[in-house]
């Protein structure tokens, strides 16, 4: 039997290679951004859920004496009105897009 | 060529691609070591190489410049074997427990894997690290967490054993 020097000796020799550097390399890669993209999605639906509540908690409870001021004022309404409206809430949809895309969420 | 930590730093700022030539430098170190440290068991060996850059990802935010990324990548390779035999371990009828599930497939050199057979899990790393890839103790210490003088002590009592 060969001394314990010489067999470690003879391993260091030893090289071992991978079968497909490359592939393994592209697989693995893959399964990073396979990673990746379900915490994104995760962490997407998350925000969603949490929006979704604050939304339900913020405006189902008061939602009849809403509607009803809405429809009540719905008459005195002028289309400048309706404008402003629209623009306040476009900028305002649109600042929370620019915020969650920093955050790389969207 | 770029060093490393180079390579780290790009693919911290974004460049997942960057990582990719880290793969390639580093997959058959980590084959190698993964065939040694499962006396031979190739499937094995690329799960751990697999794991173990899957891993290095994830905590590559954590990575300590002032270490060397190969040392810091061996340590992720040592504690992904030590799960899978932590796995087996948990799975198999207690008489069993401490035997490796696996079958060795010694079709490569035959002799260190023979070898080492005896050793149990942290003196196969330890023995294996120290004599075939001329790691100092207190490296083999800070990749296993340990104190340089547990190390010392540890493969002082693989190397007696193999005698």
């Amino acid at each position: 039997m060969n001394s314990i020097e010489s067999i470690i000796e003879q391993e260091k020799g030893v090289s071992y290679t991978q079968r497909n550097k490359q592939l393994f390399s592209f697989y693995t890669l893959t399964l990073i951004a396979q990673e990746q993209a379900s915490t994104r999605l995760k962490k997407r639906a998350e925000i969603s859920l949490v929006l979704i509540i604050a939304f339900l908690l913020l405006f189902l409870a008061p939602i009849s004496s809403l509607i009803e001021g809405f429809v009540a004022s719905l008459s005195t309404i002028g289309i400048i009105d309706i404008f402003k409206l629209g623009v306040l809430n476009y900028g305002l949809v649109f600042i929370f897009y620019k915020f969650l895309k920093k955050r790389s969420i969207f | 060529m770029e060093s490393d930590e180079e390579l780290v730093r790009r693919t911290l700022a974004g460049g997942n691609h960057h990582y990719g030539v880290l793969i390639q430098r580093y997959a058959d170190y980590l084959f190698g070591l993964g065939m040694r440290l499962t006396v031979g068991n190739r499937e094995l060996a690329e799960d751990i190489s697999q794991q173990s850059f899957l891993k290095s990802y994830t905590y590559l935010k954590s990575f300590d410049a002032r270490k060397t990324y190969k040392h810091w990548l061996t340590g992720i390779a040592v504690n992904c074997f030590k799960d899978i035999r932590l796995k087996e371990q948990r799975y198999a009828p207690l008489d069993e427990a401490n035997e490796a599930s696996y079958l060795p497939r010694l079709e490569e050199n035959s002799d260190f894997f023979n070898l080492i057979q005896p050793l149990d899990d942290n003196e196969k790393i330890m023995f294996t690290l120290k004599y075939v890839y001329d790691y100092r103790n207190q490296e083999i210490a800070d990749v296993l967490g340990l104190k340089t003088g547990t190390v010392k002590s540890k493969i002082s009592r693989a190397l007696e054993k193999l005698k």
